[in-house]
């Protein structure tokens, strides 16, 4: 596999599209300028489960400004309404609190709001069922959880193996409910000109969004246009399309051609964008008293909607990270009458990473060894589920890193005994792992322009992770020029077939487009290239891919301060190093890693969407109750990440980054605390109460 | 009702309902589209100007008690062409990544700069603790406002590159 | 986007031209100062008021004046303008604890200290305070002003004493030689409403022993100040054996409800802790003052 010599990655190149955001310019799906706009306001179900009987529109309808009211009696016919969560307005069914039920198009967001308020809806609710229990009656096993994994795995006898071990952890952990909660709010504008639609939408992947469009329209793809230069955070809510932008679209059919914006509000994000699954996860590890691991087990119990499956896959971590001869991973689902989970930041590794890696703090204590020795003794030589050699490994490297970095030799290993004005203070690791996929079928196209830039278009989307920014600097590479020299024009199905800005997956794959390109303009072009010289290339296949293993890695480390006699804690501090392969642009990366490691705190801490079961009702369904950290609560925090170049990852040699800061922070966080108080709380949030017990 | 009010220093009259709110009035009215909203409860903050030189969430003030009052937006952060040092900041030190918060955050430090010209990283923190940012992780958004008030406007050293000395990549 | 239902809108010139339009536009209308508690909900469809009469501009309700034994507070008077006064820091240092964690700092930038006292969220801090200052409430209605302490204004959640053709103009806080204050609250972020927050006034006798003090308690279900408390600690030394005591009769008289924010259990054990810190941070800053 050739790797491309750095040139301009690597380089800590400002963001491409900074100026227009200090400025305020860069304009989110709802600043695109709409000519004689309508606006929409939803009508939500009050029930959690039932049948719509009857709906009065008698009052919407006549209000002034009101375009349409559409119910699922009026409501134009979807050609495909097998997605349920996409099938808006179709039928009488209600599958969960807070689902559409009618929808108002009127000449101002006022009108709309006012008439929906005006619209009446009568249910027959039945029976529903909204809360998680490890002792679900129905927990069936899906065929298969999200990415494409198996769905449960067994190496061994792990039972028997189990039976025999000398020392044995054997616990249950939680993890709650979360929202992803992007600043920008779900944004869609859509307006049909004849068969043909145009949508701006918050997205992180304009091609996918309109190849979910095109069936349910009963349209081709190229009859969709989807735009979204700017996207306002996503963190994986944004990636699939949700039943807002169907509704929106579909609301756009009955406006005579007028373009329909919606905006949802945070309120209703909480039920209609998709969130992370609760999770229940029994972690058995068996080792022999030096701490060698012969048994691991993660058995996993989540939910999903009835009305739509999603299968997190929670205990795929436990498949690959440590070695052990007798392995079993399984997921069962509790079918409820829920909003639609979906994808969140590392969906899988974070909850999971919680679990395996709180338990291991737990072995490590129950063996009385140093919790990074732990891991050292547990390091697999290939990974312990393919088999196969990884590309590149650097778990241990971090680890030591992080350590020396930290300052881990100060930790006292005996817990609860440092205390320091009140504080009792302790530090904890844990480590961090996220597979490196690259998505195929990445077009990029490369055009010389009169006034000697090269344009570079990919259909790819810049969810404000810095995607501007890099591929900006992979083409330059690529091409062997100056970035400046580059045009880089993204986020718009006019442009060439791209993935998701998603799974870490999206520097490498697109970045794999603009080389295929790249080396085609230059085959086809030479270095002197006339104006209109064009050549388009893909994203070529890594068949030595197939041969390794392909995981990034990092060591997460967290200093944790608790109150002795409020049970207050805060991070005081906190340090990640990574294994990332090529990292393209230091500064972009290194505020992906913060950011992660952010939101993890916020995961150990704060985050927890709180269901009110006797209603299927979210009932923290805003900023003011459902608590991301603030400034404030964060204190120091640092990333670093090894030097190397990933040559099994494709072209780049890079794996990733937009995952793994969050993989093992919460664990680390309450690893930290146990260190602090000796007090071990393996549900999460890890609020002040479970300090004092 | 008529209202009139100062906006990044152009007088603007308009007839509004009274329910507009002043975000509203902003971007609608105004299509000043660079201040945003985002959760309705004055949690969020991205939708923060200034009121008379002080950051207020806009969503939470009615255009009509704007009435009188002069407001400054992002859009009114450079002028004549040049970045504010806050703007200039935010670049250097990568404080923004989606940006969607980023209009509100370079306002409250504004407004703090001009009260406090060299404030600690912990005064920094309070400032704009009822500012979410889902991004960063805040640490470069701190240190892009330290990197303003090390380079007030009328210093010279505007447009420097961050100092490469601090190199934070090890080797494995 | 939430916007607010339709309402019509004025701007007070004064005080009576205020109370001439409340009573005008009747019990549909409500005042509005820095709006943060009232806007939300009128965005969220809570609250639907058909007339706002803006009181921002009324310059006789800013302002912060000592007359001899007494400080005086106008309603107006901005969260931050509060937390930034030297004299109130010096005079009621439970003030400027109390400030530092209401909200943040954008939005002290707007609230008033009347529009938290006249919302009456259970949550809310400045009741606590002022229950604690044994403030006076000032307050101005068509039949002239009245005057009424603390434990009438309040009425219960979201309900005080102001009539609704009625504004409240201001808060006096008695100035007691010899004493000092603290407040303290436990958050579940920075910024939250609190889990449970506690405050203390304390007065020492020229010999050090404790002459008044008052405890209250925001955010677990106590209404004014805690009984007993300054029966407990009157003509006692500080110290903490005492501080204790005082601890676990705060626990006992609140009636705390489980929520996201903590459990009954938590609740009652903060109390019970926070009541010992303020008592203790009170005593210390009291004394400070009488060596001082």
């Amino acid at each position: 596999m050739r790797v491309q010599q750095p040139a301009a990655t690597g380089l800590d190149l400002e963001r491409v599209d900074g100026r227009a955001k200090v400025l305020g310019l860069a304009p989110y799906a709802y600043e695109h300028p709409a000519e004689n706009p309508t606006y929409l306001y939803p009508v939500q179900s009050t029930i959690a489960r039932g049948r719509i009987t009857a709906i009065d529109t008698a009052a919407a309808e006549t209000m002034d400004g009101v375009v349409a009211v559409l119910t699922h009696l009026n409501a134009p016919r979807l050609a495909d309404a097998a997605d349920k969560e996409l099938a808006v307005l179709q039928s009488d069914e209600v599958g969960f609190r807070g689902q559409f039920v009618a929808a108002v198009v009127a000449d101002s967001p006022e009108a709309a709001r006012e008439a929906a308020a005006r619209v009446r809806v009568q249910y027959h609710q039945e029976p529903h069922h909204a809360a998680l229990r490890a002792d679900h009656e129905d927990l069936y096993k899906p065929e298969q959880i999200n990415a494409g994994l198996e769905t449960d795995t067994q190496a061994g006898d792990p039972d028997a193996a189990l039976a025999s071990a000398a020392v044995v952890v054997d616990r249950t952990y939680t993890t709650p409910a979360e929202h992803n909660n992007p600043m920008e709010p779900h944004t869609t504008v859509a307006q049909w000109e004849g068969d043909r639609l145009l949508v701006f939408d918050s997205t992180q992947a304009v091609h996918n969004a309109r190849k979910t469009l095109a069936p349910l329209f009963d349209v081709e793809v190229e009859q969709i246009r989807v735009v979204a230069p700017h996207v306002g955070g996503g963190f994986g809510s944004k990636g699939l399309p949700h039943a807002h932008v169907v509704l929106t679209a579909l609301a756009a059919k009955v406006t005579g051609g007028r373009p329909v914006k919606y905006a949802l509000t945070r309120q209703q994000m909480f039920f209609l964008a998709g969130y992370r699954t609760p999770t229940i996860q029994r972690l058995q590890l068996g080792a022999s008293p030096d701490g060698r691991i012969s048994v691991l087990t993660h058995d996993v119990v989540e939910q999903t909607s009835a009305i739509k499956e999603f299968a997190e896959q929670t205990a795929g971590i436990s498949r690959m990270m440590y070695s052990a001869d007798h392995r079993r991973t399984t997921h069962r689902l509790a079918s409820l009458d829920v909003p639609v989970p979906s994808w969140m930041r590392a969906p899988g590794e974070c909850p999971g990473s919680f679990g395996l890696e709180v338990a291991m703090d737990e072995l490590a204590e129950a063996c009385g060894i140093d919790p990074i020795e732990l891991r050292v003794r547990n390091e697999p030589a290939i990974d312990p589920e393919t088999g196969k050699p990884f590309a590149s490994r650097h778990l241990l490297a971090c680890l030591r890193e992080g350590a020396r970095r930290f300052g881990w030799e100060r930790r006292n290993a005996q817990p609860g005994t440092v205390l320091v004005d009140g504080w009792r203070t302790g530090i904890g690791v844990a480590a961090s792992t996220y597979p490196a996929r690259r998505q195929p079928a990445n077009t990029a196209r490369i055009r010389f322009t009169a006034d000697g830039f090269y344009e570079v278009q990919i259909g790819a989307v810049d969810l404000g992770t810095g995607a501007w920014t890099a591929l900006t600097q992979i083409a330059a590479e690529a091409l062997e020029c100056g970035p400046e020299q580059v045009r880089l024009q993204i986020g718009d199905t006019d442009l060439p077939v791209a993935t998701v800005a998603g799974g870490s997956s999206g520097t490498a794959s697109w970045g794999s487009a603009i080389i295929g390109a790249a080396q085609m303009f230059r085959k086809e072009h030479g270095g002197f290239p006339s104006a209109g010289d064009t050549s388009e290339g893909d994203g070529e296949r890594n068949p030595a891919g197939k041969n390794y293993a392909l995981h990034s890695f990092g060591a997460q480390f967290a200093e944790v301060q608790v109150h002795a006699d409020t049970g207050e804690i805060r991070v005081s501090r906190m340090l990640g190093v990574y294994s990332a392969g090529r990292i393209i642009n230091p500064r972009t990366a290194r505020s992906q890693f913060l950011g992660g490691m952010t939101m993890g705190i916020g995961m150990a801490l704060h985050e927890q969407s709180v269901m009110d079961e006797r209603f299927g009702m979210i009932v923290n369904h805003d900023f003011a109750d459902y608590h991301v950290p603030s400034n404030a609560d964060i204190r120091q925090l640092e990333a670093f990440w090894l030097e190397e170049v990933d040559e099994h990852a494709g072209p780049l040699g890079a794996r990733g980054i937009g995952e793994i800061g969050i993989v093992g922070a919460a664990a680390a966080v309450a690893n930290a605390a146990y260190n602090a108080t000796g007090i071990r709380v393996r549900d999460l949030p890890l609020t002040a109460d479970k300090f004092l017990t | 009702m008529q209202i009139s009010m100062s906006v990044n220093g152009n007088e603007v009259t308009r007839d509004i309902e009274p329910r507009v709110l002043l975000v509203h009035f902003i971007r609608e009215e105004l299509g000043l589209t660079g201040t945003h909203w985002g959760c309705d409860t004055s949690n969020c903050g991205t939708c923060v100007v200034l009121m008379d030189g002080q950051p207020v969430k806009s969503c939470t003030v009615l255009a009509a008690m704007a009435d009188g009052h002069e407001i400054r937006t992002v859009e009114g952060l450079a002028s004549n062409g040049a970045l504010d040092p806050v703007q200039q900041g935010f670049m250097e030190e990568h404080g923004l990544q989606c940006g969607f918060c980023t209009p509100g955050m370079m306002l409250t430090a504004r407004a703090l700069l001009d009260k406090n010209p060299h404030p600690d990283d912990g005064e920094i923190r309070q400032a704009i603790s009822g500012q979410i940012c889902r991004c960063t992780g805040y640490a470069t958004i701190v240190r892009s406002v330290q990197w303003a008030a090390n380079h007030p406007v009328g210093s010279a050293a505007t447009g420097d590159a961050a100092d490469p000395s601090e190199a934070e990549e090890v080797t494995a | 986007m939430q916007i607010p239902a339709p309402f019509d809108y004025v701007r007070a010139s004064d005080v009576d031209n205020a109370l001439a339009l409340l009573e005008r536009h009747g019990p549909e209308s409500r005042l509005v100062a820095g709006g943060h508690s009232l806007l939300p909900m009128m965005k969220l469809r809570l609250a639907r008021p058909e007339w706002l009469i803006d009181i921002n501009g009324l310059a006789e309700l800013d302002f912060m004046v000592r007359e001899g034994n007494v400080f005086r507070i106008g309603a107006l008077t901005r969260h931050t303008t509060l937390l930034e006064s030297p004299e109130v820091a010096r005079l009621f240092p439970i003030v400027t604890d109390a400030e530092q964690v209401i909200a943040d700092p954008v939005v002290r930038n707007r609230g008033t200290i009347g529009g938290s006292l006249c919302q009456a969220d259970p949550a809310e801090d400045l009741s606590t305070v002022c229950d604690v200052l044994r403030a006076e409430a000032v307050i101005r209605g068509p039949a002239g002003e009245r005057v009424v302490a603390m434990d009438e204004f309040h009425r219960g959640p979201y309900e005080t004493a102001v009539g609704q053709n009625e504004l409240m103009s201001e808060l006096r806080f008695p100035i007691r030689p010899r004493s000092s204050s603290a407040y303290e609250k436990v958050e579940r972020r920075v910024g939250d409403w609190a889990v449970a927050a506690a405050g203390a006034a304390v007065s020492l006798a020229a010999d050090g022993t404790i002459e008044e003090s008052s405890v209250g308690l925001t955010a677990v279900g106590l209404d004014g100040t805690v009984a007993g408390i300054g029966d407990l600690l009157g003509g006692r030394r500080p110290d903490e054996d005492l501080f204790a005591e005082a601890g676990r009769i705060a626990a006992a008289a609140c009636e705390p409800v489980a929520d996201q924010r903590g459990g009954i259990d938590y609740k009652r054990h903060l109390a019970d802790e926070l009541t010992r810190r303020v008592l203790r941070r009170a005593c210390a800053r009291a004394s400070e003052e009488q060596e001082g």
